[in-house]
């Protein structure tokens, strides 16, 4: 389909005569009234346009400096957070972050998590089947034999507050790991009007090497056969008792307050 | 051709400055994350999902679930997306690691999906109770006032979904309805899925909100569950079939234009089943160091009950 | 509109205002017999091209309809799983991007590569078969999708198959470019030339870096996403964008016969507009699981790109300074203006949406979408329709047959890309409004949007129109039935003193 749209008589001829080719083809119309090909001129800059470029720059880069974080990988909030919103999130319970949470805190997440099916959230068990954990003797002694219960787990008969229990079997929970069981028995021992001392990891640790021969569960007798004081080594947590364990069935009371881990 | 040279070095220079600072170097910072574990090696967040939940993604990315649904919650400074409940907290990075493809979603025609299966109700209360949920179940209305009027709304959860937050767990056991005043106000800003639920169907009969009965019921007739509802119905994915003896388990209950006709039961398909289990493994709840929990706070533990 | 009777006044003698550049406006006679060579050479690819990418316009416009329809209508056609709307909707999508958008722009890219570079065409094999490679590759993505294997990610859902064939059919259509450009024979490079070329080199190389970190090497978790968006905005502004704005740098001033207003803008804005738009696209990401820097460093390019979104619409502005009235004739420069203008409300529009201030309400609404069929269709396609009504009859040797077709293509495609954008963005304004307000129920977000939706399918059918005519005007082209005569269609009668300006 080559310009033979029209017929050649009604258009002029440019007179080409280049000798290259007879077909040259008919300039046809469209290109024939083409203006040239496009080119540039050269006018300058002007001013205003040179401050729209600064504005921009400057804007842009502000905007840059102010809202990336810290142009780290895990700064996901450009830096101005408004801190009227954060204060008021971070308010009553929610907004901590699992680091700054102290033992006692993640203890109960534990025990929530665990125990409480049995013992119950408020530590008083089920009459005839769990024992309680609010003011047994268990919990508010030494550190030792509940550690020891938890660890490994405890069954048969037992008399707790003067009460008998004896149906359930508590399984052991050596799979949760030294912090976790040592917060555990922290919470326990600090709750529901509990006061005693804390327990660390590393006492748990040196606990479950302790015991590491013994088989799973222990019995009443095994556990009122284990001396009732605090598990050694001690000295993170407490914060009046020295390192030795203090002997005898009293107590150590740490008034109240648990101290708070880094 | 002197300026030839110059023009491709260009052209290629400034694209690889936008490749090394977009792709390149974000690869670097974010893209070769672990999960987050415990000392022990518990507890690790996120895992994997399921070969189910699996081929479901496959199946939402086929049927582009993603142009209408985000998968990406927004910090409470950047939107209102914690405050309808989408999510405890905002989603980061790590939420994602193992996502192929990672489906953030760019439009919200239908709610956010980050944690629609962490707001599904604990499975014991979905089995037990489908028809006397549907009092208990989705008062938030459309509109704030009569929500705030209902005091069955999410009632306190009974011991044994202690785990759910109190937001997650409308479809609670009638047995209990004691609202605590905490979850009133979570009730008025509730994620809003189906407002006109209970002033148009009768409470017997409509599954508990984000249970996988509820997600095969809004696949198949999404305007059953709420009629303000825009998204398709999705009927390919569920089969027609002649009841043979007794209903099959999993058969929808509909009613209606939407049921079928008499002696015929739908029953989803396995893509259908794939796709709401990854539904329903959908969680960014678990808490990340790197991210500030939003957690509404705790309702004061009442005897006997104390949700997490 | 009649052939000039009086053989002794050609059109080359057309009494002109300025007489003392008379030899200068029009060409040489050397220059036209290389011109009528040239246009010899390209006539079937270009054309091949055009019909290819008018077929897919065609299709992807009904689809657009019907996805728009199904939005506000959701029960519509829904039990058939490939006539889901999650299906039909990135089937439009790709086939605009890849079939009409993609194609349109070779084939424009190729006259003018071949008429600036004063080349005919050599190689024509590697365009035949990279043309028909890229219409098997589209077509196969599109029933990739269809079936159901799309990838999953916006703008990039064919399926690796189709994606394959796409990628060899562009090496050779890009290697044909790249030897075009040998050979050229221009000096120094026409600012058009700088903008194909950037254009033939930036796609390769961004669909290859996004095949590589998505399929084949695939990063991890929420870094897919960053690149997906990386590659969608470096699509619509290094490739849709360079093509659009070469185009418009060459029909322009060529049709107005003016030079371009100056250099020094043109290169700037080609630099700065190199540099600061391929950082865009994180801002589609914001407020997500990122770091923080990386959307931001994309707002502020989005803020940065204030330079050469300006500099070249002032560009254009001053070059078209007193010839506005031209647009009252020409078809082409009607198109292309508008398309020009549309490019700088693309830019004010995105740097406002990209405003942390603003998308906090705006963000995960149909502004986003607005947005993107504002530089899609407003600003490329318009540009498109307006360079092939200008190259077309230099390559069947008619004119466009119906002006009344040429005037309802404009209105129809104006008025429906207007009220599209307008119901779009002022939709998403008000879904965004009641998303980001927690006592309403979320459901109150996309009801209140709904009108605009419909509002939206009215615009499709404006478009179905305007398509469907200029495909019908384009199909008498091909079969030889435009009018024979020497001077272009106009769309309105040439006033008397304008007609000289406006022989083009």
């Amino acid at each position: 389909m080559t310009s033979s749209s029209s017929t050649p008589e009604s258009r002029p001829r440019q007179g080409m005569d280049y000798g290259e080719s007879e077909e040259v083809q008919q300039v046809h119309a469209a290109i024939q009234r083409e203006k040239r090909e496009p080119r540039v001129g050269l006018e300058p800059l002007s001013i205003w346009l040179i401050a729209v470029y600064g504005l921009a720059i400057f804007f842009g880069g502000a905007y840059l400096g102010r809202f990336s974080g810290t142009f780290s990988g895990d700064s996901l909030d450009p830096a101005l957070v408004p801190a009227a919103k954060k204060a008021a999130a971070a308010g009553p319970g929610g907004g901590q972050q699992a680091a700054e949470l102290s033992p006692a805190e993640r203890g109960k997440k534990v025990f929530l998590a665990n125990c409480a099916t049995c013992h119950q959230a408020t530590g008083l068990g089920v009459p005839g089947q769990y024992p309680p954990l609010a003011g047994s003797e268990f919990t508010t002694g030494g550190s030792r034999r509940p550690a020891m219960i938890v660890l490994k787990g405890l069954q048969g008969p037992v008399k707790v507050k003067g009460q008998q229990y004896g149906s359930a079997v508590m399984q052991p929970w050596e799979s949760l790991g030294d912090q976790k069981v040592a917060d555990v028995v922290t919470y326990e021992r600090s709750e529901w009007g509990n006061s005693a001392s804390p327990v660390t990891k590393e006492q748990i640790a040196a606990l479950r090497k302790e015991l590491a021969g013994h088989p799973a569960s222990f019995n009443e007798p095994e556990i009122l056969g284990a001396p009732n004081e605090d598990l050694p080594g001690g000295e993170q947590g407490a914060q009046q008792q020295p390192s030795a364990p203090p002997q005898g069935s009293a107590p150590p009371s740490t008034p109240g307050a648990q101290p708070p881990k880094p | 051709m002197k300026g030839f040279t110059s023009l491709v070095l260009g052209i290629f220079g400034t694209l690889a400055f936008s490749w090394i600072g977009l792709a390149y170097i974000p690869n670097l910072q974010i893209g070769h994350l672990d999960p987050q574990m415990e000392e022990d090696g518990s507890d690790a967040y996120p895992v994997p999902k399921s070969g189910m939940a699996e081929r479901g993604r496959r199946v939402y990315v086929a049927n582009g679930c993603f142009y209408c649904h985000s998968e990406q919650v927004r910090a409470d400074y950047a939107g209102a997306d914690i405050d309808r409940k989408w999510g405890d907290r905002r989603s980061a990075p790590r939420d994602y690691i193992f996502d192929r493809p990672a489906l953030l979603g760019r439009l919200r025609m239908g709610p956010d999906l980050s944690n629609i299966g962490k707001r599904a109700p604990a499975e014991a209360e979905a089995a037990a109770s489908p028809a006397a949920n549907a009092s208990a179940s989705p008062a938030p209305a459309g509109s704030p006032a009569p929500a705030t009027a209902n005091p069955v709304t999410a009632a306190s959860t009974p011991a044994s979904s202690a785990a759910q937050s109190p937001a997650a767990s409308p479809a609670s056991a009638a047995a209990n309805p004691a609202a605590s005043p905490a979850q009133s106000p979570m009730a008025t800003a509730s994620p809003g899925a189906s407002p006109g639920v209970t002033a148009a169907n009768s409470p017997s009969g409509t599954p508990a909100l984000y249970s996988t009965a509820w997600h095969y019921q809004h696949l198949y007739a999404p305007r059953s569950l709420n009629i303000d509802s825009n998204m398709p119905a999705y009927r390919f994915l569920f089969d027609k079939r002649h009841i043979g003896g007794e209903p099959a388990a999993d058969a929808l209950k509909l009613r209606g234009n939407d049921a079928p006709t008499e002696g015929y039961e739908i029953i989803p398909n396995y893509d259908a089943k794939c796709l709401v289990a990854y539904l329903m493994s959908l969680d960014q709840s678990h808490p990340l160091k790197e991210v500030k929990s939003m957690a509404a706070p705790p309702s004061p533990p009442a005897p006997g009950k104390a949700p997490q | 509109m009649m052939n000039s009777p009086d053989p002794l006044i050609g059109p080359t003698e057309i009494p002109l205002r300025a007489p003392a550049s008379v030899t200068d406006l029009t060409a040489s006679d050397a220059d036209q017999v290389e011109r009528a060579l040239i246009d010899a050479s390209v006539r079937v690819p270009v054309l091949l091209f055009y019909a290819t990418a008018i077929a897919w316009l065609l299709l992807g416009t009904f689809l657009s309809f019907l996805a728009s329809f199904k939005m506000h209508s959701p029960d519509f056609l829904s039990d058939v799983a490939f006539l889901t709307w999650g299906r039909i909707r990135p089937a439009q999508m790709n086939i605009m991007l890849y079939g009409w958008g993609s194609m349109v722009g070779m084939g424009t890219a190729i006259w003018l590569m071949a008429r600036l570079c004063r080349t005919t065409l050599r190689h024509p094999l590697l365009l035949f078969v990279g043309g028909a490679f890229w219409t098997l590759g589209v077509f196969l993505g599109v029933i990739g999708i269809f079936i159901g294997q799309s990838t999953g990610f916006p703008w990039l859902e064919f399926p690796s198959y189709a994606a394959v064939v796409l990628f060899v059919a562009y090496s050779l259509i890009v290697s044909w470019a790249v030897l075009m450009f040998r050979f050229h024979r221009s000096d120094p490079i026409y600012i058009t030339q700088w903008y194909l070329l950037a254009a033939f080199l930036w796609f390769p190389w961004i669909y290859l870096a996004a095949q590589v970190m998505l399929f084949i090497a695939p990063v991890q978790g929420v870094l897919q996403a960053a690149v997906n968006w990386w590659y969608a905005n470096n699509l619509l502004f290094l490739w849709f964008g360079s093509l659009g704005l070469g185009t418009a740098y060459y029909m322009i001033p060529k049709v107005i016969g003016r030079p371009v207003y100056s250099y020094h803008l043109a290169a700037i804005g080609f630099w700065t507009y190199a540099f600061f738009a391929s950082w865009t696209g994180m801002q589609q990401l914001v407020d997500g699981p990122f770091p923080a820097w990386m959307v931001t460093a994309s707002i502020a390019a989005m803020i940065l790109c204030v330079i050469p979104f300006a500099t070249v619409g002032l560009n254009h502005h001053m070059t078209m300074r007193g010839y506005f009235p031209l647009m009252r004739y020409s078809p082409t420069l009607r198109f292309t203006v508008f398309g020009a203008i549309s490019y700088t409300a693309f830019a004010a529009i995105g740097v406002i949406i990209s405003l942390r201030t603003f998308t906090h309400f705006l963000h995960f609404t149909e502004v986003s979408v607005g947005y993107s069929e504002v530089g899609l269709y407003a600003f490329y396609s318009m540009i498109m329709f307006g360079s092939m009504y200008y190259i077309m009859p230099r390559l069947v040797g008619r004119e466009w047959r119906y002006s009344s077709l040429i005037k309802i293509h404009f209105w129809a495609s104006a008025y429906g890309i207007g009220l599209m954008t307008l119901m779009l963005l002022a939709g998403g304004f008000v879904q965004g409004l009641n998303m980001d307000n927690p006592t309403l129920a979320f459901t109150e977000s996309t009801q209140s949007v709904l009108p605009y939706l419909r509002g939206r399918t009215l615009a499709e059918i404006l478009l179905i129109v305007a398509h469907g005519v200029f495909a019908y005007h384009f199909v008498l082209m091909i079969l030889g039935l435009g009018r024979a005569a020497d001077v272009p269609t106009f769309l309105n009668p040439l006033e008397p003193d304008t007609e000289e300006l406006v022989a083009h």
